[in-house]
């Protein structure tokens, strides 16, 4: 996750794009801890566990979604596959769907 | 005078131009100067003409005339409108009262078939074709790839002849093809968007352009030994189509396999043959590299029922991952909140290019 915050560098004063942490812990004091170490500069959220799972059909963590300007989920990377959330991976994802 | 004289002449050339983009199935671009030169009066009846031509192509013959295309209903009626205005400015040339005769039979029809394949386009298809296995000049192969794609500006044969450049060797030049493959691609796709209907198949036609590009790139890199750039460029094309192209999935396979890693080579084999696609050389190519690996295991047991087991068990998963796969779907409405439980209006995120990451900080 690290990562993210690398490859969000690059996007924070992009208003075409939006990182969005979604955290389905179901500990609230562990998630405030962890959201206090690590400072993330984007949005944090929260869903619930099953029902995110259910609908977005992950099994692994973490699991990220690319969505176009148009609201369809374009490209998933789901746990470590293809090193899924390097930096430049990340912004590899990006720029394909800032793209007409 | 000299003012009326251009003016007439910036028609004439917007004319010409919007005929020739349409000639090519620049749909966008021809749209553009026909509807100028339709304001001209000199050649408003041709230029309407002109348009309802196009407009009755899209609304009633490019059904699957390229792939990702459909039949646009919304433009029937613009073809009829543009028709009697190319009638009505001008009601003495045959050839417009004979478009809006045709559009006005389409318009009552039951049905009404794709256009045909276009001849002048299939003889330059026809050509390129011919070098793939015959000996020539490699400047009469991209004398043949430049005159079809001049005459059609879809990137097929761009990627047609990078393949048969790739086959004499000719590495470079097949990138650089492969290369104006992809803009064409994306060009062609750009100015016939709503040919695909919904977002979601143009997303998927672009994609399929630069993936072709991609694998052909970086199996040209390959062949030249350069084995990071096929890999980023194989990489990409595996994203692009989603691991699901055959060709890809074999050339990432001999890629890891000349890297001696043969965990990746045996994965990308196998995922090549649980496609259904794939000519036989290729397959009969993944197979016998796969025995060779699978020998080296010293594994116990048959190949064959190895193999077996192992794309049956890859079919199942691809099928179960399809049926849950959100990908190439609406982003299904989840109820989130701000991580101190108050609600969170999502509404600011519309329009944007989207990363969700979901993690738990377990």
């Amino acid at each position: 996750m690290p990562h993210l915050k690398t490859a969000y560098a690059k996007y924070q004063n992009d208003a075409a794009v939006a990182f969005v942490l979604v955290s389905i812990d179901d500990d609230d004091k562990r998630l405030h801890r962890f959201l206090d170490e690590m400072k993330f500069p984007f949005t944090v959220l929260h869903a619930n566990k099953d029902e995110a799972q259910q609908k977005m059909g992950f099994d692994d963590l973490p699991a990220t979604f690319y969505v176009d300007r148009d609201g369809i989920v374009r490209f998933e990377a789901r746990g470590m596959e293809s090193h899924g959330d390097s930096p430049d991976r990340v912004s590899w994802f990006i720029e394909q769907l800032k793209q007409p | 005078m000299a003012a009326a004289l251009f003016a007439q002449s910036a028609a004439r050339d917007n004319l010409a131009r919007g005929r020739a983009f349409w000639d090519q199935r620049l749909a966008q671009s021809a749209i553009a100067a026909l509807e100028v030169a339709a304001r001209d009066k000199d050649t408003a009846a041709e230029a309407h003409e002109a348009l309802g031509r196009l407009y009755t192509f899209k609304g009633w013959q490019q059904e699957s005339v390229f792939p990702g295309w459909h039949d646009e209903p919304a433009y029937r009626a613009r073809a009829l409108a543009e028709l009697r205005a190319a009638v009505t400015a001008d009601p003495s040339r045959p050839s417009g009262q004979e478009a809006l005769r045709i559009a006005e039979g389409f318009a009552s029809a039951e049905k009404v078939d794709p256009a045909p394949p276009r001849e002048d386009v299939k003889a330059l298809d026809a050509r390129i074709d011919a070098y793939r296995n015959a000996a020539a000049p490699i400047a009469d192969i991209e004398a043949a790839i430049e005159a079809r794609a001049k005459a059609q500006a879809d990137p097929a044969p761009y990627f047609t002849g990078a393949q048969i450049l790739l086959d004499r060797g000719e590495h470079d030049r097949a990138i650089a093809l492969a290369g104006r493959g992809r803009a064409a691609s994306d060009r062609f796709v750009g100015e016939n968007l709503s040919a695909y209907q919904m977002a979601g198949k143009s997303q998927g036609a672009y994609s399929r352009g630069r993936a072709t590009a991609a694998d052909l790139i970086g199996w040209a890199a390959y062949l030249k030994k350069e084995y990071d750039r096929a890999a980023a460029s194989l990489g990409d094309a595996e994203r692009l189509s989603r691991g699901q192209d055959f060709a890809n999935q074999f050339h990432l396979g001999e890629l890891a396999r000349a890297t001696n890693q043969s965990d990746r080579a045996r994965q990308h084999y196998l995922d090549a043959l649980a496609l259904s696609a794939g000519p036989p050389p290729l397959r009969q190519r993944a197979t016998d590299a796969l025995r060779a690996i699978h020998a080296g295991d010293r594994a116990s047991g048959s190949f064959a029922a190895w193999l077996e087991t192992e794309l049956t068990r890859r079919r199942d998963d691809r099928r179960s991952a399809a049926l849950k796969s959100v990908v190439d779907r609406a982003l299904p409405p989840l109820t989130l909140t701000a991580v101190d439980g108050r609600p969170y209006d999502a509404a600011g995120l519309r329009g944007k290019v989207l990363l969700l990451n979901f993690f738990a900080s377990w």
